[in-house]
Parts: C-alpha cells; structure tokens; sequence
C-alpha cells in the first residue's frame, strides 16, 4: 500500500516535472521575447462625409507614429525597450458597415495590439460593441456620444474631446448667465441627429429646462447629418423669433446654415454654430471672416494657449503638420490636434503598461487621468471612460476674424456682443 | 412658413430638374444607366471652384466653358464605353456595374487630387441679398442658379423638337433598332446625347456650391440618389418629365424640412418606393408610351 502511494506519488511528481520542464521556456518565451513591432489597428475615412473630420486625426496619428518610430520606437514598458510601432489603418469611406467589417478584420486577421477606432461619434458607435465583443480596449480619439461609456463597459476611453453630455457645460451656463443677461433669453436649437450632435442638443435642452432657468426654448429640431440646405429652416426659425439660434451639426452643416444665413434677410441677433472654432480653417474659407464675424463656437486649442506637459504646442504641431502634409488637401484644425493627443496618450499608455494584455492597457490608460497635459488641456477619465477634462470655453468671432474668448469669465479676452452674423 | 417652403421648393426643384436632366437624357437615348453622373456633377463643381480661385472666373462666366468641356470629353468616353456595353445581352445592368466602377475611381481619384475637406464659391459672386418673390426671400442664388436649370430645360427642348439632330435623337430614343435600321447613325446621335448628358451635369455641378453648401469630392452618391428619385418620378427615359420630377422632389424635400425635417433624409426613398408601387412607369409615364 505505502509502495503503491509511492509509485503513485513519484508518478505524480515525474508528471509534473516533465510538465514544469515543457511550459517554463513557452512560458518564459511569451514573458521575455520582445515583438519586432507592436501594431496599433485604426480607421480613417479618405472619402464621404466624415473625411474631412477623419483625414486629420490619422495624418497626425501616422506623423506622431513616424516620429516615434524613426526616435527607434515607443518605449513599452512591458519589455523595457524601445520598440517599432507600425499603424494599420483601414479605409472605412465613412459608411458604418465598412467599419464594422474593417474593425472586426483589425481585431481577428491582423491581431493588432492596440485598436483606435474612426473619428466621430457616427463610425465610432459600430466600433463599440465590436471592440466590447472581443474584450479589446478602444481607443476612442473624438467619438463623444454619450451612449458609448457606461459602467459595465470597461474597454473604451475617449481621448481627445469631452463627452457629449460634458461637452457643452459652458455653452449652457453662459446661456444662462452672460447671454441672459444680454437678453439672449429665447434660445432655437437646430441639430443634426447623430450621436454627436443629438447628444448635446439634450444635454443643453435638459439644461435649460432646469428649474430657474431664464432661458425659454422657442424652436428644437433635429434634421438629417447630410442636410445641405438649411434656407427653409432659417425661415422656420425667424418665425418663432428667437434671440439666439443654436446650430450643431458636422463640418457640412455648419457651413451650409452660415452660407445660408448670408443669403438670407432674415438676421438674428446672436448665432452658435459648433464648428468654426473647431476647424477654423475649413469654416473661414467657406463661409469667410464676414460670414463668421459675431458667431459664438466652441474654442478649443487652436484659440487658447495651453501649454503641454508631453508633445507639441499648437504652433510646433501645426509646422509639422504643414511640412508633411502641407498642399494634400487636409486641412489643419482640431481633429488634427486630437490626433496627436490620440498618439501621445497611446505612447504613454505603452510607457506605463505592464503587459500588452488589454486590461494592463486599460489600466495605464486610467492611470494617466488627472496626469497627463497636452495641448488640449488635462486629460481626465470618468470612471466609464467618457472624457470629461479638456473642456471648450465660448467664444465669438470678431469682424477681422479673430476668435475671442467670452466665457467662462476666468479664461475671457472680451466681452460677448449682440452682433449679427 | 407653407409658401416659403413652396415657393423655395419650386425653385430647389428646378435646380434638381437640371441634375436628373442629363441622366434622364442618357437612359432615354442609350437604355444605360450612368451611375457616374453625381461624381461627373462633383467633377464640374470643382472645375468651377479652381477656375474661380485660379482663374478668378465667375461660375456665370465658368459655366460655357465647362459646359463645352465636359461635352467634348462625352464624346471619346461615349466610342470607348457605350458600343461595346450596347452590344452586351444585358445593356442596363451592366451598365449599372461598369458606372459604378467609373463612378469609384472617379471619387478615389478626386480626394486624391482635391484633399477631403469641404471647399465652396463665395455665394456674393452670383450678387448680394435676397430676391423677394410674394413677399419672401429667397437666396439670389438659388434663384440665379434655377433660371440657369430652367434655360438648360428650353435649351434641350429646341434642341429635341427643333432641331433635325434633335429628331433623330428621338427616333433613337422610340426605337434603337428601327432608328438604325432607317439608316441614322446612332452612334453618332448617341455620342452627341452622351456628351450633352455630361454637360448638364457639369452645368449642375457648377452651381453646387451655393444649391448644396459646399463641395467634396464624397458627393457623388448623395447625387446619384436624389437624381434617380427625380427621374422616376418624372418618367425614367423622358427628359423633359425630369421638370415634373425636380419639382416634386424640391417642393416634397422643403415641405419635409418644415414639418417633418428629421425625416426629410427620406424622401428619395419614399419617392422612389411610392412611384414604384403605385405608378412604375412614372408620373408621365403613359403619355410617354402612347407617343
């Protein structure tokens, strides 16, 4: 009997050794060797209604892994190295069920190490769920829609722009305050139905609705993204005779409704349109300094002066962006921006990973919240992933052009002015 | 609120007149479907755009000579394309297939050359203010841009039922066997028709950037779906039930923005779906077969 136990024991312990004696080099193979390359997957779209918001991020994306990788690479804490990177970036033609496919191809053909999804909330909102799927953490440069981050979704950050409900914050306080004030009481909202837009017009429209609030809203009417005329809404608008018109729609829209708005006789006394603080470069030569002068926006880096901590100021980022893609048709402008910071958080998320597993990403990217400065501000996480550092102040288009700071009162330059456009 | 809408859609209508113009006229004379014809619009927005920023033109002044130019280029691109595609068992689909090979590389092509950011033609180039009709405003481009439509619709009819090229054009439209057989050249007719297609989509695309808000090179399907609702509606292979058609859209597409303006993303649908159900052939279509 003690025999048999023995033999069974020593069975046992041979088993295990010759176990131990297989798995430790695998083992300590996938712990030591370094990757020749680790692969961030991404989508851009070089054509159809969001190129233009696309185009940008992944021109400074590739610039900021060009960079990295001609510096010997990113160094990836997980192998104490430096380390090439090599972007995969799909073509996704703005349609939602390309990016799906081309999503899904990034996470189980080309196994990429790191996925950022498409720009904007319309081609970030199929990458969600796929990415959620296959337990892959997101990287999400400026899908702000506030459906995307909730508390039982841990595989997505948003990077580079506050969230939706988030976004707006000082829109809706200076409308309360400041515009009242002015007698900007009675408010129109006008707003494309995406994620993006839709988003905010509810957060603003709860806003306003609050109890005591001075605001009263006389017009509220979401119209299709690909809306290019807004001449017989402008003329639904004057009907209902507001102060203050609030215009949120994508790149095309805003351009369309200030065109339209200078075509028309019809003259409010303030307008908000989302854009032209945000790629002012596009709004100013479509609609020009004339079309745009009293408009309040959004100011986002490009009018402010924040100094980094990590990267490049606007200005550097701005020359290096016109020295490699200077004349290709993509303008320089916001997106562009969140780009870079797309690639600096994704740097820094490799410097301080312990591993290249997702939830060691996941966790370096929560790690930098409150941390780390860029050109845009400071980058702060909610617990879900939303974005809710980098705030956008108000401003308002002066007659020469220029983009003042209005609200809130401790960044202001002017003074807001009931200024037709 | 109503008139404003449809007053502006008369006039939004004539506008989208002169873009299923050319289509219509294509699939009348050669029973091909030019999927291309929205990127040939985007093509001639931007011509115009370059001439007026290069060439300080005014789309007024662009628009002869795109119009020219986008006719001439019909001609070669009608003998490489359209014979071979005719002499095919099956003509109209594969068609469709070829044109929306044309009709990618074209747009691949055009961010290539042209970058994806929107661009657009100061609309003060086409006059400054508002024109007042029945006490409303409407944006002078709009207005300049549908009287523009509305001579390119007079100038097809002299040239369909005035003019002996125009009759032959016609003859090939009833019957491409017969006409052949009666000895026309219809390949001639229909290089001639072809190029004119192309010229009315150069036409519309001009006045694009002040229609349509800006321009990209991405807007060729938005096109595409808004000329094909026109076109059925209005009879598929009748140019000038294209009229009907563009004002139908325009008028349904403001009256949607004001009541219903989330929606108004369907309309082209809606259209297309309605008319095929309930009247396949088209609003003209029976004064169409009886001629």
């Amino acid at each position: 009997m003690n025999q048999g136990r023995r033999r069974g024991f020593l069975n046992a312990l041979l088993m295990l050794l010759i176990t131990l004696a297989i798995a430790s080099p695998i083992a300590a193979g996938a712990e030591g060797a370094a990757p020749a390359e680790i692969k961030i997957g991404h989508l851009h779209a070089a054509s159809g209604p969001y190129a233009s918001i696309s185009m940008p991020v992944y021109d400074t994306l590739k610039l900021w892994v060009d960079q990295q990788n001609a510096a010997g690479g990113a160094f990836v804490k997980a192998f104490n190295k430096k380390i090439p990177l090599k972007l995969i970036s799909y073509d996704d033609q703005s349609n939602p069920g390309t990016a799906a496919i081309l999503i899904n191809q990034l996470i189980t053909q080309d196994k990429v190490d790191l996925l950022v999804c498409d720009s904007g909330s319309v081609l970030t909102a199929v990458a969600v769920p796929i990415a959620r799927e296959h337990k892959m953490f997101l990287f999400d440069p400026t899908g702000t829609g506030a459906a995307f981050f909730s508390k039982d979704n841990p595989y997505i950050a948003l990077l580079a722009d506050p969230v939706s409900t988030v976004w707006p914050r000082y829109l809706w306080e200076f409308l309360k305050s400041d515009a009242a004030a002015l007698g900007l009481k009675r408010v129109a909202i006008l707003y494309a139905t995406n994620d993006f837009t839709g988003t905010q017009a509810s957060a603003i429209r709860a806003a306003l609705k609050e109890a005591g609030s001075p605001s009263e809203i006389v017009f509220d009417q979401g119209v299709p993204t690909s809306t290019s005329n807004y001449s017989v809404l402008i003329d639904n608008i004057a009907a209902t005779n507001p102060d203050i018109v609030l215009e949120l729609g994508y790149v095309g829209n805003d351009i369309a409704f200030l065109r339209n708005l200078q075509d028309q006789d019809h003259k409010f006394k303030a307008v908000f349109t989302l854009y032209p603080g945000i790629e002012t470069n596009v709004l100013m030569k479509n609609v020009g300094a004339q079309g745009l002068a009293g408009v309040f926006t959004y100011v986002t880096a490009l009018g402010l002066t924040l100094k980094p901590e990590i990267g490049m100021t606007v200005e550097e980022l701005r020359a290096a962006f016109e020295k490699a893609y200077g004349g290709g048709g993509v303008e320089f402008g916001w997106n562009a921006i969140a780009g870079h910071v797309t690639g600096l958080v994704i740097g820094e998320t490799l410097a301080h990973a312990d591993s290249l597993s997702q939830a060691d990403l996941r966790q370096a990217v929560f790690g930098l919240s409150g941390k780390l400065k860029t050109l845009v501000g400071t980058f702060e996480l909610r617990e879900d992933g939303a974005q809710i550092g980098e705030l956008t102040p108000i401003g308002q288009f002066g007659p020469d052009g220029k983009l003042a700071v209005v609200y809130p009162h401790e960044f202001a330059t002017a003074k807001p002015k009931i200024n037709a456009p | 609120m109503l008139l404003h809408a449809l007053l502006g859609g008369v006039v939004f209508g004539c506008y989208f007149t002169l873009i299923g113009l050319g289509l219509n006229l294509v699939f009348g004379v050669m029973r091909i479907v030019n999927l291309a014809h929205g990127d040939v619009l985007m093509l001639g927005s931007f011509a115009a755009y370059f001439l007026f920023h290069l060439a300080a033109l005014s789309p007024l002044s662009a628009a002869p000579l795109i119009v020219i130019g986008f006719f001439l280029l019909g001609l070669p691109f009608y003998y490489l394309v359209v014979p071979r595609l005719a002499a095919s068992r099956d003509a109209e689909m594969l068609s469709f297939i070829l044109f929306f090979g044309v009709q990618q590389i074209i747009e691949a092509l055009a961010a290539i050359a042209f970058g994806s950011s929107e661009r657009s033609i100061p609309a003060r180039v086409l006059g400054i203010g508002a024109v007042h009709l029945w006490g409303q405003s409407l944006p002078r481009a709009w207005v300049i841009s549908a009287l523009v439509a509305l001579a390119a619709v007079l100038a097809l009819y002299l040239y369909l039922y005035h003019t002996r090229l125009g009759l032959l054009t016609r003859a090939v439209m009833a019957s491409r066997e017969e006409a052949r057989a009666s000895g026309i050249d219809i390949h001639r007719v229909s290089a001639i028709a072809f190029g004119i297609g192309l010229a009315l989509a150069g036409l519309a695309g001009v006045f694009a950037p002040f229609m349509l808000g800006s321009i990209t090179p991405a807007m060729g399907s938005t096109i595409n779906l808004a000329a094909f609702a026109v076109i059925v509606v209005g009879t598929l292979g009748n140019p000038l039930g294209t009229v009907l058609g563009g004002l139908v859209y325009g008028v349904g597409l403001l009256m949607m923005q004001t009541y219903l303006s989330a929606w108004a993303d369907l309309l082209p649908n809606l259209l297309l779906i309605l008319v095929l159900l309930v009247r396949p052939s088209g609003l003209l279509g029976r004064r169409v077969r009886l001629a």
